[in-house]
């Protein structure tokens, strides 16, 4: 009898269960579909092989090569593609001081040209910023391929000082908030790589470039022998980053193809990282069979769960 | 003689090719590398008399871990490019308390100093503690900040 008068109203609870599972559906459907989130760990690799003549290799399999991640040896890879199937961001910054700019307008303004009129492919981004005084000037963002003509670099404005470092990091952060694991980011320097304004350290730019992934090509506009500070600063964001050094005397169509050679010829490989506290990893390609293969990648990452920089350009 | 010279040329050649045929070889798979201090081969008379090594060069030298089916050696090149290829197996053998290396069908040996020698085992347990380490002191929360800042 107790178990009755307990349960006895069993069917009005049935009922308001009805009634609130309906307004739970009806308010479900009204709002926009549930996004998932989960966390993958995954290291993204861009890299370029080439043989002991220097030439590009064009039919690298993911068997010819390993990767030392932070002392382990990583050799199964979760993905390994040519990286002309993948998307670009490009992020052209010019060194606009009174020290660069109006000594190479002409071949910065060439080169400027040529890439705007490469052939991108059409959800390619490329951007086009220049900087000196106290910050970058953006001249046109994503968009530069229909937007940028040789008239308009003729007329950039040129400053003061050069906040190379600043400048930097503001182009890796850029890059960073439009970050898509489909797109590959680029920046292409050009500059004597001397800096005399910046807020934010070299330490600081490097870290940010790291973080950012993108690979750096450095279009060096110094002609003085031996090198200077600037072109080694250069060079160590090229090879930092796994991009390139240039230099302005070799010509903006040589530049051009150097840039857009490698751009087309790179893989990228993707693998989960070894079980480790460390917040940097150190990252090297070695060949598993071939030791003539010589392969160019960044030289490391910050782990996912170490990255809480939130820094906004 | 001159024929004679020639044989002795050929089968040091393919002397390499020759122990892997007669099955001298072990096998094992390079699980770690990286770039550290080079190991200073000085023994004997030498060692003990020559006086202080003459200043070597500053430049890292390449440690691979290898685990065979038994033992796992830790070995050192003696110089920052003896490199060996990461190949999935690799061949090895003794030779004069040093390593001798061949990869694939490479045709000549490379002799690395052996530094360390463990029963594989051993190097497992080790390995396990240091994983299950690495879990105590994983952390969650960061995990959820990665979760939340790539949200859209």
């Amino acid at each position: 009898m107790t178990s009755l008068t307990k349960y006895g109203n069993w069917p009005v609870y049935a009922v308001w269960g009805l009634i609130l599972a309906g307004a739970a559906l009806s308010s479900a459907a009204d709002s926009p579909e549930p996004t998932y989130h989960s966390t993958v760990s995954e290291v993204r690799l861009t890299l370029f092989a080439t043989d002991e003549h220097n030439h590009s290799i064009d039919n690298l399999r993911s068997s010819d090569l390993a990767v030392v991640d932070n002392e382990f040896v990583v050799r199964k890879f979760r993905s390994f593609n040519l990286s002309s199937e993948t998307n670009l961001d490009l992020v052209v910054l010019v060194d606009s001081s009174q020290s660069v700019l109006p000594h190479f307008r002409k071949e910065i303004t060439e080169v400027l040209q040529l890439i705007s009129q490469a052939q991108w492919t059409p959800d390619d981004n490329v951007s086009i910023v220049t900087f000196d005084g106290m910050e970058p000037h953006t001249i046109c963002a994503g968009n530069c391929r229909s937007s940028f003509s040789a008239d308009r670099a003729a007329t950039l404005s040129t400053g003061g000082d050069t906040p190379l470092f600043d400048a930097m990091a503001w182009a890796a952060r850029f890059l960073m908030q439009r970050r898509d694991p489909a797109v590959r980011p680029v920046i292409i320097l050009f500059s004597d790589g001397e800096d005399t304004s910046s807020k934010v350290s070299a330490r600081e730019a490097f870290e940010d470039l790291v973080m950012s992934e993108a690979q750096v090509y450095a279009v060096d506009v110094n002609r003085s022998v031996p090198a200077s500070s600037g072109t080694l600063t250069l060079k160590r964001m090229a090879e930092v980053s796994g991009g390139r050094y240039v230099s302005i005397g070799e010509g903006a169509v040589k530049i051009l193809h150097a840039v857009l050679d490698d751009l087309h010829s790179a893989y990228v490989l993707t693998y989960a990282p070894p079980a480790s506290v460390a917040e940097f990893h150190s990252v090297r390609v070695l060949p598993t069979r071939n030791l003539n293969l010589q392969f160019r990648c960044r030289r490391g990452y910050y782990h996912p769960g170490s990255n809480d920089k939130k820094r906004s350009p | 003689m001159k024929r004679a010279f020639l044989l002795i040329l050929l089968l040091n050649a393919c002397s390499p090719f020759l122990m892997a045929q007669i099955g001298i070889y072990q096998h094992g798979s390079v699980v770690r590398m990286h770039m550290g201090d080079c190991v200073l081969a000085r023994h004997g008379f030498m060692a003990t008399f020559g006086g202080p090594a003459a200043p070597v060069a500053q430049e890292p030298c390449p440690e691979y871990t290898l685990l065979s089916d038994k033992v796992v050696f830790v070995i050192v090149g003696k110089s920052s490019n003896q490199l060996i290829p990461l190949a999935e197996i690799i061949d090895f053998r003794f030779h004069n308390n040093e390593l001798a290396v061949r990869v694939d069908d490479a045709k000549r040996e490379t002799k690395f100093t052996i530094r360390e020698m463990i029963l594989r085992s051993e190097w497992e347990r080790t390995q396990q503690h240091i994983e299950e380490r690495l879990r105590a002191s994983y952390d969650p929360a960061v995990d959820r900040t990665i979760g939340t800042r790539n949200q859209p």
